[in-house]
């Protein structure tokens, strides 16, 4: 314990404690303090390889090829920065940063408003709650390839559901028929959002749902005795009570958001003439079909460096807010 | 408790080393001495058997190396390919959809020369001239072509003749069948790239080898043209026209959402007349349509009046190279002979799945009766014909092909015009033009 608060700089009654030197280790074998850190490293070292391996090899060597022309077979040469000079250049690139943009806007309001309502409703079910949280957290569990062929086939314009709905014979529905969902420029990108979203939002729900199953019943009876509705008990109870999770979502949202690949890719490959292209799938292109290694790596430059700022500004809220998260 | 140092340091040690050797072991490098590795990736089933038999139980069974295949997707063995090959892990055998991803490989020294065995397996004799031209690099061979095909145009035996149509062969006779298509409420061309983007250039390479004509295109592929020459512009322009007036796969908006199944299936039940596709495009014929003899093909028409009708653009689907990490290339180029430089072996091969044939030099008396006779009639005109031409993922350099593929997009939706587009494809050309990376092509028959 001697050990202990002289490190702190506090006692067990809080008084300062002068900080000096490490009460003498040397000439003992290995102290219990040492052997506890030797432990930790020997557990933590697997992981360090593998991060070193897999995560920061990688990702430093990306900036080195960043700045290079590797084609990625033949030796890199130094190009400087005219990766980076084309890329800020780059209609598709600037195109595809503003898909992203609008894609992490949507997916900031409409799921996760969903996730929330949906939530908050669900929380209130005495019975039967189990089943509907099941239920919407299905569509998360499927592979990502299978749900977006399935609904590649319902947004057909000749077979799928809105040629299927003008059959009905309602005057409403029938330029359904008429609408070609991913092949219309205007439409793919929503489009595709609107498939991702049919996943995502159950999944946001169930967390959202454990996180208001949490909060003290005590402060809902409470507000209720001051004549509260359900509005205002989400308003001013559950909202400010799952901020944390909130937050914590949203923040993974802006991340994911920027990271986008699979049903873009699936549904549209970035098409028509890409409308629906993000930076992942223009980074894809330069990289795999263009076998621009090189400037494919500037380009997830650009996306680690957005992360990054989406990060820090989170960090910088939280500090200056004061949030518990 | 407490553990010893002596004990930790050398754990915590071997731990970390344990790890990362793990990821260098599984990775290994070429099998042991006198195996040869090879992936493969077949459209069905039975294809895949087939190449099992003829090719690799038959090559064990008359070597002392052997050969084991791996089977990878289809559509992701390029890919698959490309990475390993990065990667230094490759298999003894590397697969290149054509010659100019080949080159790639070949220019990085990720695959060996071949010139030695080309030597020894007559290979120059075996193959047709122009496919072992496309072999080399700066001179040297250095992959194999395993399967050779063209575009055709696809239509519907029955269909026709219910219409009283004939296959086209000149832009009048094309724009009749395809108005009167039209009016009887079909899709008169087929088309599209949804799932892949890469079927844009099925339909460009047609257009531009039947309006512009070979001699154009390798001038403009020799330097000694420009893409944005009036030829290529009313080329594309055409395009835009069949766009304009619904008969592309229907409109704009449906290129975008119609994939090869569609257009195969249109074929089949009647509502599309005719495809412009190729010749892989054999085998998912037969399954589809329910009488599998009332598909047919036709060369393609003269689109402009400078180019003779039934232009053959000449494609090589696979070029096959060896790793330079093979610890047995002589087994390896054996292999690739076995696959690819016998001429019975491979039709065997052809009559039993319907793939395409390596580009040999094949007698029309060779193939055995199995073979269908539209396959055959394919093969026997091509040899013969002094009208072939280009296709684009075969001759064109790799960022030219990959600017007209996606680029195109833009000139469907409206986005782009037929010069812009075609400028945008010159500067892409010029760069690679300049930097050497560009395939010689052969020289137009009907100029030598």
């Amino acid at each position: 314990m001697t050990t202990e608060t002289a490190t702190t700089g506090a006692s067990l009654a809080g008084a300062p404690v002068r900080r000096g030197p490490r009460p003498a280790l040397r000439g003992r074998p290995l102290g219990a303090r040492r052997q506890r850190r030797l432990l930790a490293w020997v557990f933590v070292a697997p992981l360090l390889v593998v991060n070193l391996l897999v995560v920061t090899g990688p990702g430093l060597a990306s900036v080195y090829y960043s700045f290079t022309d590797w084609n990625g077979l033949g030796t890199p040469h130094f190009v400087g920065l005219s990766n980076y000079g084309e890329m800020l250049g780059s209609d598709a690139v600037g195109s595809a940063l503003v898909h992203n943009i609008l894609w992490t806007l949507f997916f900031l309001v409409v799921p996760m408003t969903m996730g929330l309502v949906g939530a908050f409703l669900l929380s209130r079910l005495r019975r039967r709650q189990t089943f509907f949280r099941v239920l919407y957290f299905v569509p998360y569990v499927l592979a990502t390839v299978v749900s977006a062929a399935v609904w590649r086939q319902l947004l057909d314009p000749d077979g799928g559901v809105g040629a299927a709905l003008a059959t009905l014979g309602l005057p409403f529905l029938e330029g359904l028929g008429e609408v070609n969902f991913l092949g219309n420029p205007s439409l793919a990108l929503g489009s595709v959002a609107f498939v991702n979203t049919w996943q995502w939002w159950g999944f946001l729900l169930v967390i959202f749902l454990a996180s208001m199953q949490s909060v003290d019943p005590a402060l809902y009876e409470a507000v209720r005795l001051d004549g509260a509705g359900p509005v205002r008990e989400f308003w001013h109870i559950t909202l400010p009570m799952i901020r944390p999770t909130l937050v914590f979502l949203g923040l993974m949202t802006i991340i994911w958001s920027f990271l986008v690949f699979d049903y873009v890719y699936v549904l549209t490959q970035g098409g028509p003439a890409g409308s629906t292209d993000v930076l992942s799938t223009v980074l894809y292109r330069e990289a795999f079909q263009n076998q621009r290694h090189g400037y494919a790596s500037a380009i997830a430059m650009l996306l680690s460096v957005i992360s990054a700022l989406t990060v820090l500004g989170y960090l910088a809220l939280r500090r200056r807010l004061r949030w518990d998260v | 408790m407490s553990i010893p140092k002596h004990v930790l340091v050398p754990l915590g040690l071997a731990t970390a080393a344990s790890v990362a050797l793990a990821g260098c072991v599984s990775g290994g490098g070429s099998d042991a001495g006198g195996t040869v590795t090879y992936w493969g990736a077949f459209y069905a089933p039975a294809t895949e058997e087939a190449f099992q038999e003829i090719f690799v139980d038959g090559f064990n069974a008359e070597h002392d190396a052997q050969v084991t295949m791996e089977v990878k997707e289809l559509t992701t063995l390029g890919q698959l390919t490309d990475t390993a090959v990065a990667a230094g892990e490759a298999p003894d055998i590397v697969y290149a959809d054509g010659p100019s991803a080949a080159s790639d490989f070949a220019r990085a020294d990720r695959t060996v020369d071949l010139d030695e065995y080309a030597q020894e397996y007559g290979w120059q004799d075996a193959f047709l001239p122009w496919a072992y031209e496309l072999s080399q690099v700066d001179g040297a061979v250095r992959s194999v072509p395993a399967s050779y095909g063209s575009m055709v145009l696809y239509y519907n035996a029955e269909v026709f003749e219910e219409h009283g149509w004939t296959p086209p062969t000149t832009l009048e006779e094309f724009e009749q069948v395809a108005q009167e298509a039209d009016e009887a409420g079909m899709v008169p061309l087929g088309g599209g790239n949804a799932g892949y983007q890469g079927m844009s250039e099925w339909l460009i390479t047609a257009v531009l080898n039947a309006a512009v004509g070979p001699e154009k295109i390798h001038d403009v592929l020799t330097g000694e043209a420009k893409f944005t020459d009036p030829e290529f512009v009313a080329a594309i322009e055409l395009v835009e026209s069949w766009i304009d007036k619904g008969w592309l796969a229907g409109g704009a908006e449906s290129y975008f959402t119609t994939d090869d199944t569609a257009n195969v299936t249109g074929l089949a039940n009647g509502t599309t007349a005719m495809y412009l596709s190729g010749t892989w495009s054999f085998n998912s014929l037969t399954e589809v349509f329910e009488d599998p003899e009332q598909w047919a093909w036709a060369p393609l028409p003269s689109l402009s009046d400078d180019v003779e009708p039934g232009v053959f653009p000449l494609a090589i689907g696979t070029a096959l190279s060896v790793s330079a990490e093979a610890e047995d290339p002589d087994a390896a180029a054996a292999f690739l002979d076995y696959v690819a430089g016998d001429v019975d072996r491979a039709l065997e091969y052809t009559a039993r799945t319907g793939e395409n044939p390596p580009p040999l030099q094949i007698d029309a008396d060779q193939f055995p009766d199995e073979v269908d006779e539209r396959t055959v009639d394919l093969y026997s005109q091509i040899p013969d014909s002094t009208n072939v031409g280009y296709a684009t993922w075969t001759f064109f350099p790799p960022k030219t092909d990959s600017y007209l593929i996606t680029e195109f997009d833009k000139v469907v939706t409206g986005d782009s015009t037929a010069e812009e587009y075609l400028a945008g494809m010159q500067d892409t050309f010029d760069k690679e033009f300049d930097a050497g990376t560009t395939l010689v092509p052969f020289t137009p028959q009907s100029e030598g």
